[in-house]
């Protein structure tokens, strides 16, 4: 039995193209130091990926990263992470999905289901064999339907299979969706992987888990996480409006008329709704809000704010049914909602700007659909889209570049960085790119007393603080719609993973661990060609001062972001240019069983550099 | 005060845009001189940075004076709402470093000094002086006589200010009795209302959200409950009840988890 319970202490690594399975041992000391999901998967990452592998190729790893927490019956913990290299930047993409698949994988009595090769002809796994496919060219919902009987269903959509750089992979209808790792598991012809095991998770103390997991149902039922749980993340949609935070027309406002149109409080008073739940959640933050398609009839979606954030406003459209429908399709299509809102935008604003022709148009709701269906079938002008903001900018030359809304070739979430500045750090820095899931510095501009519209040392020391405890509840994994459940994360998460490990967690070691994944998954960019300018913004946000709304006259200096980025690097105690020493290097290395020599690796000094960093 | 003057509202203006709006349409030049760590919104004016905030008052006129092109500058502080253009000429006229007198108190701060001063200002600060008054009396200045009305609007003098959230109050309430604010109701909170828009008088901001239905329950241990926060005008984020809402004033709850 391996001796850290929670566990199993191994991964399963599938060769499609070999046609091999095999079972990879895990050092249980690299189990304590990584924990599971993001830390695990990344950790992984480093051992299968070859050094400067690219996304498509067949000998890049796709992993599928289980946790401790999962199977335990802690609320919010039935989450699973999907890890490789990015199709979008070239670097680390880390998505997350809760689903009953993080069940039933983790059950099959691994800690992380690990693809390299690719199958020859469009296949799906189903519990250890690889067959044919009838499903290519249908949506992950349809494939989930035809092969559910057989076990828990990942999948992609169509746009994963046309290798859409920002397609999703999907489970139980929601998305493992930021930075196209959908497209990865399109590349290998694996069209949906279905999991259904029989093995326990092994837990050291039952009771106290059991004791632990109550408390927290309790705390994470009522005032700390009502918000989610009332009206869902939409409810941030008036309010960004009313603080000159919601990204409007491409990044050039940040407040839109059409708001109030689109604001989940006026919808539930106007439109059918129904509330859900993820696996093992008691929260219920899924809210699903009725709509007319285009043949008038009625049809249902889950909504999110970043969905109709950048569906909406960030498209100039205010028409709800629209952008829901639009939302709709995105699922259907496998597509993550903010690449693509935010690339089409971005296409209008150079199309407005006669760079490029036949572009969709600001406000064109009526077209949006149609506009995805193109991008996911990459037909015309929805080929050039399907590559993203940055590739499309480089290929339109001139400035273009200063205007698409990306960081590292990821397309940034409904957050204006001008009038946020803490968040503008965490976006800037962030190694998947411009990033709200692994940075929760808009907490800290949206704190009592903040001046969010002047970014500073404070900034600085909440946005790592922020990212710490993302990299932990990542790595657990826990939802972060919970965190306001708990009084001291880091101390109640030891208790928690003492009780299920059986090793004595505290919190130092927590935030000794949640560093070393941060670390780890600098480590992973920098060995690929990651650059010390790939830690900025986009020039727009730094020339351009708001023009109108709330934050009129708001500005983001260059020097002052420059600042908080040499602020972070020396919080981080890495250097001025953001990079890990060797010594700190070698520590990783040897704490993690990894080839130092590939850690230390410095692509960029050999003129090799990310898929995505270079403008 | 519990918020920055500049901010205040002033009937659908903040003050210092109702400050610099009237100003710039009198002078041929406005420079505002602030902190380095206050924003401030689009103004008709340049903007100069008081490097040095712990000079005091004398330090930001000397930086002011050093930015101006004008030979003459008036110098007035931003919580100035009656400032009238009758005042500013009748102390041009002097032709010199110019203050009204009133009840034996020299009014530095609604006072014409030379461009020329910057020299003087210098001398006082390397001293340790920072009191305007010592720069006034250094340039020999010609006290204006103010008893008059004559430049008053709506009986208050043209220098009056607030130091503290009541008299900002009392005086908005006395130039509009009837004056009020606007709460929104965003988020959970306007699950639970019918009308999520609500006119409140002018007053703390704790007399605006128990004004709301209490079952909201906004209001907590003498804070904004922390399961809101309130955003003024969209940009200050607070909890403290004190603070004063002025007339016009956009005033919204929100979610305290904003974001996520």
């Amino acid at each position: 039995m391996n001796p850290v319970q929670g566990f199993h202490g191994c991964y399963r690594r599938i060769d499609l193209s070999r046609g091999t399975d095999e079972l990879i041992p895990i050092d249980p000391e690299v189990l304590t130091r990584v924990l599971g999901g993001v830390g695990l998967g990344t950790w992984i990452l480093h051992r299968e990926a070859p050094l400067g592998v690219e996304p498509f190729a067949a000998e890049a790893p796709l992993i599928f990263a289980f946790s401790p927490l999962v199977g335990t019956g802690v609320t919010t913990s039935a989450k699973f992470a999907v890890l490789g290299k990015s199709p979008l930047t070239g670097g680390v993409c880390d998505a997350l999905a809760s689903s009953h698949f993080a069940i039933a994988g983790k059950a099959l009595g691994i800690d992380a289901l690990v693809f390299v090769g690719a199958c020859a002809s469009p296949s799906e796994w189903v519990n250890g064999t690889l067959r044919p496919t009838a499903s290519w060219g249908r949506s992950a919902e349809q494939v989930a339907a035809t092969l559910s009987e057989e076990g828990r269903v990942a999948a992609i959509g169509v746009a994963g299979e046309r290798r859409v750089r920002f397609a999703t992979i999907s489970a139980d209808g929601r998305h493992a969706g930021r930075g196209g790792l959908g497209a990865v598991m399109g590349a290998k012809q694996l069209k949906a992987v279905v999991v259904r095991g029989t093995v326990e998770t092994p837990v050291a103390d039952p009771e106290r888990v059991s004791e632990l997991a109550a408390d927290l149902r309790r705390r994470a039922t009522g005032a700390s996480t009502a918000k989610y749980s009332e009206l869902g993340t939409i409810g941030n949609l008036l309010s960004f409006d009313r603080l000159g935070v919601l990204p409007t027309r491409n990044f050039q406002q940040s407040h839109f008329e059409g708001a109030e149109r689109l604001a989940g409080e006026r919808w539930r008073a106007e439109r059918r709704h129904r509330r859900a739940s993820c696996a093992h959640c008691t929260i219920g933050c899924e809210h699903r809000y009725g709509y007319r398609t285009g043949d008038g009839e009625e049809a249902q979606v889950r909504v999110e704010y970043e969905s109709v954030f950048a569906l909406g406003p960030l498209c100039g459209v205010d028409d709800p049914d629209r952008v829901l429908a639009a939302s709709r399709r995105c699922d259907e299509l496998g597509l993550d909602t903010i690449s693509a809102g935010a690339t089409l935008a971005f296409a209008m604003e150079c199309g407005e700007r006669g760079e490029l022709e036949g572009a969709p148009r600001f406000g064109e709701g009526d077209r949006l659909v149609e506009w995805l269906d193109a991008i996911a079938h990459r037909e015309g002008l929805g080929d050039r889209l399907a590559e993203g903001s940055l590739r499309l900018a480089r290929s339109l030359g001139g400035d273009a570049i200063d205007r698409a809304p990306q960081v590292k070739g990821l397309e940034l979430p409904g957050y204006e960085p001008r009038t946020m500045q803490a968040m503008a750090l965490g976006l800037a820095v962030g190694t998947r790119g411009a990033d709200h899931n692994r940075s929760g510095a808009y907490e800290a501009d949206f704190s009592e007393g903040a001046d969010r519209l002047r970014g500073d040392a404070r900034s600085v020391r909440l946005a790592i603080e922020s990212e710490d405890r993302a990299a932990l509840l990542d790595s657990l994994v826990l939802c972060k719609f919970v965190r306001a459940a708990f009084d001291d994360l880091w101390a109640e998460s030891a208790a928690l993973l003492s009780a299920v490990t059986g090793v004595a967690f505290d919190a130092n070691s927590l935030r000794a661990a949640s560093r070393r994944v941060v670390e780890l998954r600098k480590a992973f960019n920098l060995r690929e060609g990651g650059r010390p300018e790939d830690d900025r913004l986009p020039r727009r946000f730094l020339d351009e001062p708001i023009p109108s709304g709330p934050a009129a006259g708001a500005t983001l200096p260059a020097e002052r972001l420059a600042e908080m980025i040499r602020g972070y690097n020396r919080g981080r105690g890495w250097d001025a240019q953001g990079r890990l020493d060797e010594r700190a290097l070698d520590d990783l290395a040897e704490a993690l069983g990894l080839d130092a020599r590939i850690l230390k690796s410095d692509r960029a000094s050999r003129g090799a550099g990310q898929a995505g960093s270079r403008g | 005060m519990g918020r920055p003057k500049a901010w205040l509202p002033w009937f659908g203006q903040t003050m210092i845009e109702h400050v610099v709006g009237k100003l710039a349409s009198w002078m041929d030049e406005v420079v505002v001189v602030t902190s380095a760590e206050l924003d401030l919104p689009v103004l008709p004016a340049r903007v100069v940075r008081d490097r040095e905030p712990e000079r005091g008052p004398l330090g930001g006129i000397r930086d002011g004076l050093a930015a101006i092109e004008s030979p003459l500058a008036f110098v007035t502080s931003t919580d100035a709402p009656f400032l009238s253009a009758l005042h500013v000429d009748a102390l041009f006229d002097s032709g010199g470093a110019c203050a009204p007198v009133a009840e034996g108190h020299v009014q530095v701060l609604s006072a014409v000094y030379p461009r020329t001063a910057t020299e003087q200002a210098d001398a006082l600060l390397a001293r340790g002086e920072a009191r305007p008054r010592a720069l006034l009396k250094a340039l020999d200045f010609e006290a204006f006589d103010a008893r008059g009305g004559d430049h008053q609007e709506g009986g208050f003098a043209p220098w009056h200010g607030f130091n503290t959230p009541e008299a900002y109050l009392d005086t908005v309430r006395a130039v509009d009795p009837g004056a009020t604010a606007e709460i929104e109701l965003l988020g959970r909170a306007a699950l639970h209302v019918e009308a999520t828009r609500r006119a409140v008088p002018v007053g703390t901001l704790g007399e605006g959200l128990r004004a709301l239905p209490k079952e909201l329950g906004l209001v907590e241990k003498g804070r904004v409950a922390r399961a809101h926060l309130v955003s003024l005008g969209g940009r200050e984020l607070v909890r403290d009840l004190g603070v004063p809402i002025g007339p016009g004033e956009q005033i919204s709850v929100l979610d305290a988890l904003a974001g996520g």
